[in-house]
């Protein structure tokens, strides 16, 4: 059985708004949904990177996903809007507490570099204006050889008409490039009312330039791969996990390669 | 023998109140999805949408709309539904969105599916009620529609009466 994930749900402050958004999702069917916060530094001066709120903070009971009996799994998700190369700080030790991490090219520069170097989860496709860039086929290849993914979000589209049409515009403009492979379709929604269900999520891939299957795929077995990607992100070539203990010194933030860490590991 | 073939969508109607759901009629849901295709896909939309489209089974209660489209293009006619927003009726506007359950080939495959999401929901209102009454309720609605040898109609009718009256 498909598993449907909705990896963008806006952040609002406002505490009932996020909690029956999420059980919205939940009703819907989404068995995984990641909230986002969105980072949008600016040339002048330096801003904090915002810290996630802990999920038992946010909800006290999580709701039982439809049609299946388990809770919904509540992950959190930074969102880094770039106009510049030093807006994204890859040693930076906030980016740790989030799950998920995800950047938003402005210029075609940056949109390469996001592809081939930057170790992100994430690349965010712009759906309210027209595409400042055009999209080439090697560094979008070169993404998804690395396992990033590309993101659409619908949401824009339904509120507005100009928005639909860039949403539309841009999107089918990505999936010429990418071929329908490495692409999730996500909400980005600000009020419960604005999520959709998998189905129709699915459906709504034919406008986009999606196939029946890459579509379907595109809310369940793409996400889970990023999900799977951002754990990795966080370990040795995805078999190690280092944990800081108290009692004795373990090499957790030690810059060791993953082959001696692994060893080091092991005679302890 | 040659029959014609359509597709039915189980949509469900989402409101964020509740009680606004029974101002719903079928007139004004399908004129709802007229609008809305005929926005998204213009006039060749709404010229298929015109063909053999209609609202077959509207229950204002817990907010189910069967939806009839031709076979043909019923997948260009459903991405138009995401784009629905609102329903306009009897001078009110309900903010609301329609979330497909099932897409069926006939009606009977269709009703199958709700009588067993309906008994589903019934399994999830269990844990969230509040009092012995409605627990006692709850757990009744299930018994019935667990039973064997009794009318289906009469089941749904059953399941979906306490429902309303649990919301």
């Amino acid at each position: 059985m498909s598993v449907f994930m909705d990896l963008n749900v806006n952040y609002t402050a406002d505490k009932s708004r996020l909690q029956s958004l999420i059980e919205t999702a939940a009703h819907l069917g989404f068995s995984t949904v990641a909230i986002n916060y969105v980072f949008e530094p600016t040339a002048k001066k330096k801003q904090e990177i915002p810290s996630p709120t802990p999920i038992s903070e946010l909800m006290d009971s999580l709701p039982v996903v439809q049609g299946r009996s388990r809770p919904i799994r509540v992950l959190n998700r930074l969102t880094i809007v770039m106009s510049d190369a030093s807006h994204f700080r890859p040693t930076a030790v906030e980016y740790r507490r989030y799950d998920l991490l995800a950047v938003q090219p402005t210029t075609e520069k940056l949109f390469h570099a996001a592809c081939m170097i930057y170790d992100v989860d994430i690349i965010c496709i712009s759906v309210t204006e027209k595409l400042p860039f055009f999209f080439k086929r090697a560094p979008v290849n070169g993404a998804i050889e690395r396992g990033l993914v590309f993101e659409v979000s619908y949401s824009a589209a339904i509120r507005d008409s100009t928005m639909r049409r860039y949403t539309i515009a841009n999107a089918v403009c990505l999936m010429e490039t990418c071929k329908g492979k490495s692409v999730i379709l996500s909400s980005a929604a600000e009020k419960p009312l604005e999520l959709r269900g998998p189905y129709d999520i699915t459906n709504l891939g034919l406008l986009f330039g999606l196939s029946e299957g890459e579509a379907k795929e595109a809310v369940s077995s793409t996400c889970r791969s990023v999900v799977l990607h951002a754990e990795t992100r966080k370990t040795a070539s995805g078999i190690v996990h280092t944990v800081k203990s108290c009692s004795q010194s373990a090499p957790a933030d030690c810059e060791a390669p993953p082959a001696k860490r692994a060893r080091s590991q092991l005679t302890e | 023998m040659v029959r014609v073939k359509s597709r039915y969508l189980l949509c469900e109607v989402n409101v964020s109140d509740r009680s606004r759901l029974l101002l719903l009629d079928d007139r004004a849901v399908a004129a709802t999805v007229k609008a809305a295709v005929a926005r998204i896909h213009g006039d060749y939309g709404a010229a298929l949408c015109s063909i053999r489209f209609s609202v077959k089974y509207l229950n204002a209660h817990t907010g189910i709309v069967f939806l009839r489209f031709p076979k043909k293009c019923y997948r260009l006619l459903w991405s138009a539904l995401p784009f629905i927003t609102c329903i306009e009726t009897r001078g009110q506007k309900i903010s609301c969105f329609l979330n497909c359950l099932h897409v069926g080939g006939t009606m009977r495959t269709c009703q199958k599916f709700l009588i067993r999401y309906n008994t589903q929901q019934l399994h999830r209102m269990l844990p969230k009620c509040k009092n012995e009454e409605e627990k006692q309720q709850v757990q009744k609605a299930i018994l019935n529609c667990s039973l064997t040898g009794r009318n289906k109609e009469a089941f749904e009718e059953e399941s979906e009466s306490e429902e309303d009256e649990e919301e």
